[in-house]
This record gives structure tokens, sequence and C-alpha cells, in this order.
């Protein structure tokens, strides 16, 4: 399998353009989709926002200069398009997170016993509370096991701040699952 | 206020001693506070998608980065529809044509009411004088004799006044002149 690096080149060639592109896609399209679906849970806004994001890699992949890493760019670009949809949506007043969580308390409290289902509701309660930036960092710390000097890039931040948004969601995400 | 600023700087203290360690090291201790099998049940519940999702989803994305671009493709058509034709040769010397004509044509319309304005009068003098009878032009002379009789008198106050700065040498010779 042609790394990310010959893909990019190709398609910097036009050289089987959409065919590199394509591999590229296949490639990251899960990890780009759970980033976003951990932010907003809805697959409808999921779906579009990466749609967003791709079209988006598209448009600027001929002026990607491979600084970084492509997954750092892909990345970065689908936490900036994912925090303008919530903004969007926050202003129109048309956010799905309160009836999303209200589905999983549902399927949830009907599958497991009833104590870990009070923890999985607060932990999902606790979580979808946090501030964007320490939800992401996270999630891209403890799931998808990043280092913080990508987690900084992918963010907009530095590793130190990286290192504290991390600490502090865990610690926030804690408190909140005492108090109930 | 103060329990804030207490919890910020235990916050602080946890940071370094827990976090920016091994990856390893930051997942243990977030599920020792958080619960590991909630963690990973909250994990499973963000990332599910409907089945298929990922095989149809290039597909999809493609063809809508075809559409995107064909539109593009159609509104740069039709912005730059005026400014080809208007430039094409043919074009250009009928807008040359029509600019020449216009010029032309208010010039020599301009420059014939002029001499129009000038000649006129002249032709019209020129028939006049031909068509009156010699009656007409003796009572025009009569009523406006004593014009005449002015310009005489002012004529023989010049000559009078030439003959009274001679001296008397000069009368002489004119007598001998007019005696001869």
């Amino acid at each position: 399998m042609a790394s990310d690096q010959e893909l990019i080149i190709q398609f910097q060639e036009s050289i089987n353009r959409e065919a590199n592109f394509t591999s590229l896609l296949k490639k990251h399209q899960q990890k780009v989709y759970y980033q976003i679906k951990r932010m907003v849970t809805d697959h409808a806004d999921a779906d579009d926002i990466a749609q967003l994001v791709w079209i988006k890699i598209w448009d600027k992949l001929d002026g990607f200069k491979m600084e970084s890493e492509f997954t750092t760019w892909l990345f970065r670009i689908a936490y900036n398009e994912t925090l303008n949809y919530i903004q969007k949506q926050k202003k129109q007043g048309t956010s799905h997170s309160n009836s999303d969580i209200l589905e999983y308390e549902n399927a949830t409290a009907s599958t497991d016993s009833p104590k870990s289902t009070e923890i999985q509701i607060g932990l999902d309660r606790a979580i979808s509370q946090l501030p964007e930036k320490q939800k992401v960092v996270f999630m891209l710390r403890y799931y998808e096991g990043y280092d913080y000097e990508k987690i900084a890039s992918i963010v907009g931040t530095t590793i130190g701040g990286a290192k504290a948004n991390y600490h502090q969601s865990v610690k926030k995400v804690e408190g909140f699952i005492k108090q109930l | 206020m103060s329990q804030n600023k207490d919890m910020e700087k235990d916050t602080e203290l946890n940071h370094q001693a827990n976090t920016g360690n091994s990856l390893e090291q930051d997942r243990t201790w977030a599920d020792s506070l958080l619960n590991k099998q909630s963690l990973s049940q909250f994990n499973l519940s963000k990332t599910d998608a409907p089945i298929h999702y990922f095989e149809s989803f290039p597909d999809q994305l493609m063809s809508r980065i075809a559409n995107e671009r064909l539109e593009k493709l159609e509104k740069k058509n039709a912005k730059i529809f005026f400014l080809p034709s208007f430039m094409q040769p043919l074009n250009r010397l009928a807008i040359a044509a029509t600019f020449i004509i216009v010029v032309g044509g208010s010039f020599i319309f301009l420059n014939n009411s002029v001499s129009k304005k000038t000649q006129a009068p002249i032709v019209a003098n020129d028939i006049l004088l031909q068509e009156l009878s010699s009656e007409e032009i003796e009572s025009y002379v009569d009523a406006n004799e004593w014009i005449a009789e002015i310009d005489i008198q002012a004529q023989m106050q010049k000559e009078n006044s030439k003959l009274s700065s001679l001296d008397e040498k000069q009368i002489e010779e004119i007598q001998k002149i007019i005696n001869k």
C-alpha cells in the first residue's frame, strides 16, 4: 500500500488524481468520522461534517506542503469543521446532543445492570459537558493514543496546554461521576 | 473562590504528577478514576456507523465533488461569458465602428450647424441688397443723412488742423504750386 506522501505527490502531479484521493480517503475515513462523531454524536451531522472535511481536503491538497504529517493536517481540518458546525447549530438552536443522550440512555438501560448503566450515563453526560477542546484532547489521547505534540497541532495549542487539557478533562469527568 | 483556586493548584500538581507521562500511564490513570469498562462502552457507542456506510462513502463523496466542480465550472463560464465575446475580433470591430460613427456623426452635425449659423446672414444680406430698389436705398440714405454729415465735418476738421499746423514757407510753396 502506498504511503500518504506518495499518494499526495501523485495527486499534486495530476497522476490519477481521483484514484489517489480515493485511496487516501479509504485509508483515513473511519478515524475522521469517529473523531467527528465523538464530538457531535448524531450520525447525520457526523456524515455532513465528514463530507465537508473531505471536500476541503480535495480543494486544498494541491497546496499541502508536507511540512507536517498528513493526518495531523487532516484531523485539524476535521476538528475546525466540527467546531464550526457545532457553533452554527448552537446559533440556530438545532443541537442534537440532548436527544442523543436520551436515546443512548434508553439503549444502555435495557442491556446493562443498573449500576453500570448509571456509570455509563454519567460518563456520557460528563464527557458531553466538557469544553470541545478538552473533549477532543481526551478522545485523541485516550482512544486514539496520539502523542501530545500531534494533539497540540490538531487543536491549536501548546504541548503543555494539551497535557493540561487531558488532565482537566479526566478530573472533570471524575468529579461529575462522583456527584451521581 | 478560594476553593476554586485550591482546586486549580491541586489540578496543576496532579497534572505534573499524572500526565505528560507515557500513553500507557495516562490511560491507566484515567481508567483508575473513570472505570475502564464504562470508557470502552462509551467509545463503542460513539464509534458506530450505519452498515456499509464506509463502503458507500467514497463514491458518495466523489460524486458530490464532481457535482460541485461542475457547478463551479458553470458559474465560471457564466461569469466570463460577456468578456470573451467582448474581446472577440468581430465584436471589437463592431464596437470601434460604432464609436467612429457616433463621434464622426456628431462632429459633422456640429460643424454643419456652426457653418449654417455664420454663413446664413451674409447670404441673406447679399440677396437683400440685390433685391432692394434704388428708391428704397435713396429713402434710407435720406433718413440717415445726418450720419454722413457728421463724417464729412469730422474729415474737414482734420484737414483744417493740418493746415493750421503749416508754417508760412510751406503755405507760400503751396500757393506757388496752385498758381502754376
